[in-house]
């Protein structure tokens, strides 16, 4: 872990080693608010931020808007018994602030998609179980709907997202249709650890997009299994088998089932195949030491800050700068301690830079934004 | 003989005007000043069990219309003890632990009138009979076990908190008979009881039409002795919460509602904690527990899936029920081949590994055929509640009971139900009613509850 002065002199230093993918990857500005808490204007802060990223109209009107949201874990595993907005899954008002604010700058529909865990059911109900009101993120633009992705849902077929240049994993990934009419890209994930990956925000949040119908444990051999009851760990982290034949198979199976070094590839992976035009991390209430109540060590930590930006690497990177982490910090270091540093395969898959020297952050200034996650 | 008859009669007499065994809402009582019995006021507990008394207290028990219970332990000359307790003025007598052959009946016949409750092990208890209380010592402890330095028992992201739970014995007892079902489960020694922990036991009865014997532990007997603030607050919640059950008879008199039917031998895995109806329970399905025993057509009268836990246990008649059943349009769901449901071995009332592995198999075939099915209702954000469905006689009202087990209160549940129902109110034990909006939705109709403390109830009517 790094000391607040290493911190101080991390964040505005250029890294002495990049390389010419890294040199070439865009880098956005990213937006940071102080929100102490859900009970706040959160669609204030947000709206100030928006502003900041250059305005939200040229980004959705008119255009259909797709909203990834962060519900890992089934909804009924609770850390200590709060709702798993307040620990570890994407709150509400995040996510009914947004839609209003995109609806207000006249985007045409408003999709919320996540993966509901080990379900092919409806996504709406997987939120009624977190305690979500659907009637209110209903009412918060003219027209929202809402797609679990963990199968085919309301579609007929699945889209391919071919990744762009020289794959890590797969050469493209088989994901829900809905992907695939998307204008704008959402990524709202959470500020948070995870066990697998050291960190999860926008990047990470969409391992999720998977579905699990074609890379769950239990998917088809050869078709997806349209009733998916399981997760990701056999194909995705452990690479144990293929997904189902009838998406791309990978590309060197059996060369690795380090989860640290599989799950990362396979986000980056992602990120370049289904670009992110817009990163929301929420990071007002959350947890630390990992991903959700299933991980032992688990604490509740209130950073009270919102962050945004439109590229999802620049955003994660302030994220982890947040978070108190070098987000260039090689395996072997925090957070990537056993894992490869997913923003830095993305930013060499030409995603987005991380590094920090190039992204101009703007609202609350990182040295004030920063929440240490450890030490 | 006969003077201990009269005294008995007597002692009954001194209470004629108390409430019947049906009514009784019981408590380990734990004092012996007279002046204890002040704790009582604006609470509905009217029976005390007495483990040693003083005559003083009998005597002002008796003046307050209580029903006074000596309690006796095997071991000793249980016709003497009895007789000696009624000539001290005591209502009747509690028999608790196990017996020798025979013992129970002489008592009874020593006690006359007076009236005799037995506190046995689940396995001993008379269903089918006569008794006006069936009572037993074995319980769980209700609420969610905790491990891993308080975190709840759960296996993984998708694993939603198990709740140990009572319910499905006390349904399953009290769908063979119409006697009052008392837990007279102690608090778990070793453990701080926190009052939400003695709310969650008398609501986890209560919802079933059960009622948990009030036993308090004994640091929080002694904080109430003493008048600690917290600690008398804490009782007035748990006065609050039996008053709440007990203002509402009508609810103790209604049926099990829902589409699914689990046919089960009561004497047999309805004995057990965490069998196949709680493991229904935890996931929210309202079941109406049929029992073999009770097995007609009336019996399966609105339900649309039935699960027959036995089927060879079955007689030719109640295979032709369920066969007819079939044949106007209803789904039978059979046990796996060879599974047989055993009453449980010994004392045990939980399942063992091997056991909980057996009911698995069942137990994924009904989750697989309810799916996401609407068999009555279907609750949301709900998964550290438990909830019970019940129907009026008349078909006309129903009632959501739901219980929370975490020290949260739960904030936005929703309720998804079938039928008719265009009025929704929120009941609360403070006593509080609240119209809710129904709303359409999802072939069904809903209702939001902002939230829920320890217990609320939903009564929908047309």
């Amino acid at each position: 872990m790094i000391t607040r002065r290493e911190w101080i002199a991390m964040i505005g230093a250029a890294p002495l080693v990049r390389s010419a993918a890294a040199a070439a990857a865009p880098a956005s500005p990213v937006s940071i608010a102080r929100c102490a808490s859900y009970n706040e204007d959160v669609t204030a802060h947000l709206a100030a931020m928006f502003d900041q990223l250059g305005g939200l109209e040229r980004l959705v009107r008119d255009k259909t808007v797709t909203i990834k949201v962060n519900m890992t874990g089934g909804p009924g595993t609770r850390f200590r018994g709060k709702a798993p907005a307040l620990t570890h899954y994407t709150h509400p008002k995040v996510l009914g602030s947004a839609a209003y604010l995109m609806g207000r700058a006249g985007a045409k529909r408003i999709r919320f998609v996540e993966s509901s865990w080990a379900s092919a059911g409806p996504l709406e109900e997987s939120m009624l179980d977190a305690g979500w009101s659907v009637r209110q993120l209903q009412a918060a633009a003219p027209v929202v709907e809402f797609e679990n992705t963990n199968a085919l849902g309301k579609y007929k077929r699945y889209a391919r997202f071919p990744v762009p240049g020289q794959a890590y994993m797969y050469p493209a990934y088989d994901l829900n249709q809905v992907f695939e009419e998307t204008d704008v890209m959402v990524s709202m994930a959470k500020l948070k650890n995870h066990a697998t990956c050291g960190v999860t925000l926008s990047l990470k949040n969409c391992f999720g997009n998977l579905p699990a119908s074609i890379y769950g444990d239990d998917a088809g051999k050869n078709e997806p299994n349209e009733r998916p009851t399981s997760g990701r760990d056999q194909v995705g982290h452990e690479g144990n088998r293929q997904p189902s034949k009838s998406a791309p198979q990978e590309l060197h199976f059996g060369a690795s089932h380090d989860p640290g070094y599989r799950v990362p590839h396979i986000v980056a992976d992602l990120a370049a195949a289904r670009p992110i035009h817009l990163a929301i991390i929420d990071g007002v209430e959350s947890v630390a030491g990992g991903e959700g109540p299933w991980i032992g060590g688990l604490r509740l930590v209130q950073p009270g800050v919102l962050i945004a930006g439109l590229n999802p690497v620049s955003t994660d990177a302030v994220a982890t700068a947040v978070m108190g982490y070098n987000p260039r910090a090689v395996r072997g270091t925090a957070p990537f301690r056993q894992c490869d540093n997913t923003l830095l395969l993305a930013e060499a898959h030409g995603a987005g830079s991380a590094d920090l020297s190039r992204i101009d952050v703007r609202g609350l200034p990182l040295a004030q934004a920063l929440y240490k996650f450890e030490g | 003989m006969r003077a201990a008859g009269m005294l008995a009669a007597l002692g009954w007499v001194s209470g004629w005007c108390a409430p019947a065994p049906q009514a009784w809402v019981p408590m380990r009582w734990p004092w012996q000043d007279a002046r204890s019995l002040e704790l009582l006021a604006g609470t509905p507990i009217n029976c005390l069990l007495l483990e040693t008394y003083s005559p003083e207290l009998v005597t002002a028990a008796s003046k307050r219309g209580l029903v006074t219970l000596a309690q006796i332990a095997p071991g000793g000359d249980a016709v003497a003890e009895a007789r000696g307790a009624l000539a001290r003025g005591v209502s009747g007598i509690v028999l608790e632990g196990s017996f020798a052959e025979g013992i129970p009946a002489a008592v009874r016949a020593a006690a006359g009138s007076a009236p005799v409750v037995e506190i046995t092990a689940r396995n001993r208890l008379a269903l089918g009979s006569s008794a006006q209380v069936l009572a037993t010592d074995q319980g769980v402890w209700p609420g969610i076990p905790a491990e891993d330095g308080g975190h709840s028992k759960m296996a993984g992201p998708s694993g939603s908190a198990w709740i140990n739970t009572n319910t499905g014995f006390i349904r399953a007892v009290r769908a063979w008979g119409d006697a009052a079902v008392w837990l007279a489960n102690a608090p778990p020694a070793g453990e701080v009881v926190t009052a939400e922990r003695y709310l969650q036991a008398i609501a986890d009865a209560a919802i079933s039409g059960g009622r948990w014997v009030i036993a308090l532990d004994h640091g929080f007997a002694g904080r109430l002795a003493a008048g600690d603030e917290n600690a008398r607050a804490g009782w007035q919640r748990m006065a609050g919460l039996l008053a709440y059950f007990e203002r509402h008879p009508e609810w103790r008199a209604m049926r099990a509602a829902g589409k699914l039917a689990l046919v089960q031998d009561p004497a047999k895995g309805g004995l057990l904690s965490g069998g196949i109806l709680d493991m229904i329970a935890v996931k929210h399905t309202p079941v109406t527990p049929v029992p073999p025993q009770r097995l007609t057509p009336e019996a399966l009268a609105g339900t649309t899936v039935a699960v027959d836990v036995d089927a060879g246990a079955l007689t030719a008649p109640d295979q032709t029920v369920l066969r007819d059943f079939a044949h106007a349009g209803g789904t039978v769901l059979t046990s796996p081949t060879g599974f047989k449901d055993e009453r449980p071995p010994g004392d045990s009332i939980t399942l063992t590994k091997a056991e909980l592995e057996r009911f698995n198999d069942i137990w994924h075939d009904v989750n697989s055929l309810v799916g996401r099915e609407n068999l009555g209702v279907r609750l949301f954000n709900v998964s550290s509640m438990l909830s019970n469905v019940l129907a009026s006689a008349d078909g006309k009202t129903e009632i959501v009971h739901l219980v929370n087990y975490s020290d949260y209160a739960v904030e936005n549940v929703t309720v998804q139900f079938l039928g008719n129902y265009r009025h929704a109110t929120l009941l609360t034990p403070d006593g509080g009613q609240k119209a809710l909006e129904v709303y359409p939705a999802d072939e069904a109709s809903a209702v939001d509850i902002d939230k829920v403390a320890v217990c609320a109830t939903i009564k929908l009517e047309p």
